[in-house]
């Protein structure tokens, strides 16, 4: 096969599988009433009908709300947090760093029940400070709530993008400022930060923009108080008005896309830009700790002390409420300690299915998916065409779609196509919708890989006379099989956290935990709810674990 | 024909059966040594046996017989360049290309590794292209040299005929270590041209033509200036600025006004004024 054949046909499954979800939802939200429905007409009336509902301008305001509120919460924090770990002498940094980055690790609902049980009205955190202060000091079903959770929780990536900003960066121009007489903070102030500013921009827009995909936490923290987010709209507009209301969802699919499509295609002109500047590269001198004296403490003990807010509060809560049959006030939970909700796990058959399915996305689904990753990223590897702009491009559309939205246009697809409808109940479905949400970020991990390949290895082999394809199978895929794995890896890890993209294909046989978790919640079922959220957060705990004795990096 | 811009020819790689040895060498990192070389003629269909056997062949040639099962990574610079060589070398191409080879190893292991290759090319019957930076390489390893000037060629021909009588100022001023003198050509006559600088004339081997009251330029080559300390032909008055112990000799520096000129002597002079002599036969007049 010549090779212009293999890479016209990986470009065409492509963008077929980009591109089909997102145009039938588009054609959707110009009908009538649902696609299969023959009295459909092509109408802007579902744009006139959503457009004048008052939920749904109050659901986007409040969700500009939460993405710039943690926006401003997050990007300050994380850059801060950088450079603490990175450039200064806080105690126990390489234990910390693991730490850090586990909330970008737990799924989103998982740290929501986490917080509605811990420090919910009746959460263990919130009796015990009524015990001491007679009064419970905080409300977490308030928009407040809400997006200093949000953002707290998103500190890590701000911190991943900007620590490694500044691990690309020469201490040289910092040596200058202490010389000159700066303290530690006027050099993080006046030199450090200025100079990560391109990576501190990007990482502000990709929180931005992650505010917008927020799902579990404002579906546990604001559904309570009637706070509706664009997702939770979406959500709720399932049963609406009775009958499938597609055409109003897939108007609301289509707003949300047209604020995170130009959101991620900035993330991109800015990244590369952060990416410039970090070029700016010292050697690679062993850098100089910069003394924070007694200060130091004074690091740690923030870390911590947000460690404990974002991290140890939601995972105690979750894991302690799973061994107890309940707690509230003058309750000793020794008393109550209880393994009843993990033996009811196994009374469901939907939940053991959902726990082994979950395995299944997670090791053979993920490890296909890194095969077919492999496979886009060799058709564009060292092709000097136009074409991989194209590529470039549609990795970029499923970004846009959060992965509550592109369940749904999946769904959608499955339904509208004929033949694929046998599929729809299978596991197929949730691994096609996983592959193409995770499409940009399974996409960097492999062409990162992929650009460790020195060129003149694959020339040497086309000069011994070997023809393209036969160059990637003999030389390119053997060098790049250790990356693959790691890539693997951490696909794994986000495919065993996945909570949003399932639950428009949840159905019998298609059961994640992610999804279960959410409809689970729904009847309130709070036991099992806990048990199968403490399962989830183990399996990611052990993907964790064997990632960092790999000595995998666990960002992209 | 592999390339042609002009004609918009340009073969595939694969498909032009060269050997080639990449300044980096290239080895891949996941084949041992015999798979490495092996890999060439894997892709010609080559039975195993064969295989065996010429590798093992190939690699003995090399001196590297011994070490087929290792990996690149344990191998020393030098041991991967063979390598790269062997692996270049073993399906037999009627032409190597070695891009640099020399230029990864440090100083003194380069020059047994020249010696090495030169020795290597001459008994095996090999023709090579050897790219080089380096001059001196050049001289020592080839039979037949091409320079090249912003990707034409400025001179061909061996390493004597282009050391001694270049035909070009590029090619003139890249080999050896030269002096520049800058004048006006008074005349031409014969097998002899005369600039003029600093009023003296100063006569040379004519290398263009040049019209007689236009710039000239004349080259020589350090190790033909001779120092002395009166007047006469051929000869400039400057000042001794700055000798340098170089070891074998001593190396010298004059001037006057915007002119420098260095010569070897086997002993340093005193500094002050001298005269500078350029032989006619050894200076060559643009």
């Amino acid at each position: 096969m010549p090779i212009i054949v293999y890479r016209l046909l990986v470009l065409g499954i492509t963008t077929l599988a980009v591109v089909a979800p997102l145009s039938l939802v588009v054609y959707q939200s110009f009908l009538t009433a649902p696609f299969f429905d023959h009295s459909a007409r092509l109408s802007i009336s579902a744009y006139s009908f959503v457009f004048a509902e008052d939920d749904f301008w109050q659901a986007l305001w409040t969700t500009a709300a939460i993405a710039g509120g943690m926006a401003a919460i997050a990007v300050p924090l994380g850059a801060l947090l950088a450079f603490l770990m990175v450039r200064t002498d806080v105690p126990g940094r390489q234990y910390l760093e693991p730490l850090i980055l586990i909330p970008i690790f737990v799924s989103a609902v998982v740290i929501a029940f986490g917080y509605v049980v811990a420090i919910g009205p009746v959460g263990i955190f919130s009796t015990l400070a009524k015990d001491v202060l007679g009064f419970v000091p905080w409300n977490v079903y308030s928009l407040f709530s809400l997006i200093a959770i949000a953002g707290l929780t998103h500190v890590p990536h701000v911190y991943l993008y900007s620590a490694a900003a500044l691990r690309g960066l020469s201490t040289d121009m910092e040596e200058a400022a202490r010389v000159s007489g700066a303290n530690p903070l006027q050099v993080a102030l006046n030199v450090s930060l200025p100079m990560i500013m391109p990576a501190i921009l990007f990482a502000g827009v990709l929180v931005f923009f992650l505010g917008f995909e927020l799902f579990g936490l404002p579906l546990v923290l604001g559904d309570p108080q009637d706070v509706l987010v664009l997702s939770t709209y979406l959500f709720k507009l399932t049963n609406k008005l009775g009958v499938p209301s597609y055409q109003l969802m897939a108007v609301v699919v289509v707003v949300i896309i047209a604020i995170t499509a130009p959101l991620v295609f900035m993330q991109r002109q800015l990244l590369r830009q952060a990416q410039r500047f970090v070029s700016v590269r010292g050697k690679g001198l062993k850098t100089q700790a910069l003394r924070l004296g007694p200060w130091r403490w004074v690091a740690f003990g923030t870390i911590v002390f947000w460690l404990f807010i974002t991290v140890v509060v939601p995972l105690t809560g979750i894991t302690l409420r799973s061994f107890v049959v309940s707690w509230g006030e003058g309750v000793d939970l020794l008393d109550v300690l209880t393994l009843d909700h993990y033996r009811e796990l196994l009374d469901y058959p939907n939940v053991v299915r959902g726990i082994t399915n979950t395995l299944g996305i997670g090791v053979i689904g993920g490890a296909i998916s890194v095969v077919c990753y492999t496979a886009i990223a060799l058709a564009v590897h060292r092709w000097n065409s136009g074409w991989t702009r194209l590529v470039d491009y549609m990795v970029m559309v499923p970004r846009a779609m959060p992965g509550l939205v592109a369940g749904l246009a999946l769904l959608w697809v499955f339904l509208f196509v004929p033949f694929l409808s046998p599929l729809r109940s299978t596991m197929f479905s949730i691994w096609l919708a996983y592959s193409i949400v995770w499409l940009a970020y399974g996409m960097r991990l492999v062409s990162g890989t992929l650009l460790q390949v020195a060129p003149e290895l694959e020339e040497a082999a086309r000069v011994s006379g070997a023809n393209d394809l036969r160059v990637k199978r003999d030389v390119t895929v053997p060098l790049i099989k250790y990356g693959m794995l790691a890539s693997w890896l951490l696909v794994f890890l986000i495919f065993v956290r996945e909570y949003s993209t399932g639950i428009y294909l949840l159905g019998p046989g298609t059961e994640v935990i992610g999804s279960l978790l959410v409809s689970l919640w729904g009847t309130g079922a709070i036991d099992l709810v806990s048990a199968l959220s403490v399962v989830n957060v183990v399996m990611i705990g052990v993907g964790l674990a064997v990632a960092v004795r790999l000595g995998v990096r666990l960002h992209g | 024909m592999f390339y042609d811009a002009a004609r918009k020819i340009e073969l595939p790689a694969e498909k032009r059966g060269l050997g080639l040895v990449f300044q980096s060498y290239a080895l891949w990192p996941h084949r041992s040594v015999f798979d490495n070389v092996a890999y060439g003629l894997k892709l010609r269909g080559t039975p195993t046996a064969e295989i065996k056997a010429r590798v093992d062949k190939t690699l003995a040639q090399i001196g590297l017989g011994a070490l087929a099962e290792r990996y690149p990574h344990q191998l020393s610079g030098g041991q991967q360049q063979r390598v790269a060589i062997a692996r270049a070398l073993v399906y037999e191409p009627p032409v190597i290309l070695l891009d640099e080879p020399l230029s990864n190893l440090d100083a003194k292991l380069r020059e047994e590794a020249r010696a090495w290759l030169r020795t290597l090319i001459v008994t095996l019957g090999l023709s090579a292209i050897h790219v080089t930076h380096d001059q001196v390489e050049a001289m020592a390893i080839a039979d037949k040299i091409v320079l090249l000037d912003a990707g034409t060629v400025a001179q061909e021909g061996k390493p004597t005929a282009l050391y001694n009588e270049p035909a070009t100022l590029f090619a003139a001023e890249f080999m050896g270590s030269n002096n520049r003198l800058d004048g006006t050509l008074l005349e031409i006559s014969g097998a002899n041209a005369t600039m003029q600088v600093f009023g003296e004339r100063i006569t040379g081997l004519p290398r263009s033509k040049a019209a007689v009251g236009s710039k000239a330029v004349g080259i020589i080559r350090l190790e033909h200036v001779r120092c002395a300390s009166v007047p006469g032909p051929n000869r400039l008055k400057m000042e001794l600025k700055a000798p340098m112990y170089l070891g074998e000799r001593w190396e010298l520096a004059f001037a006057r006004e915007h002119l420098t000129v260095r010569a070897y002597a086997a002993a340093p002079l005193a500094p002050g004024e001298h005269y500078v002599e350029f032989p006619p036969e050894a200076l060559w007049v643009f």
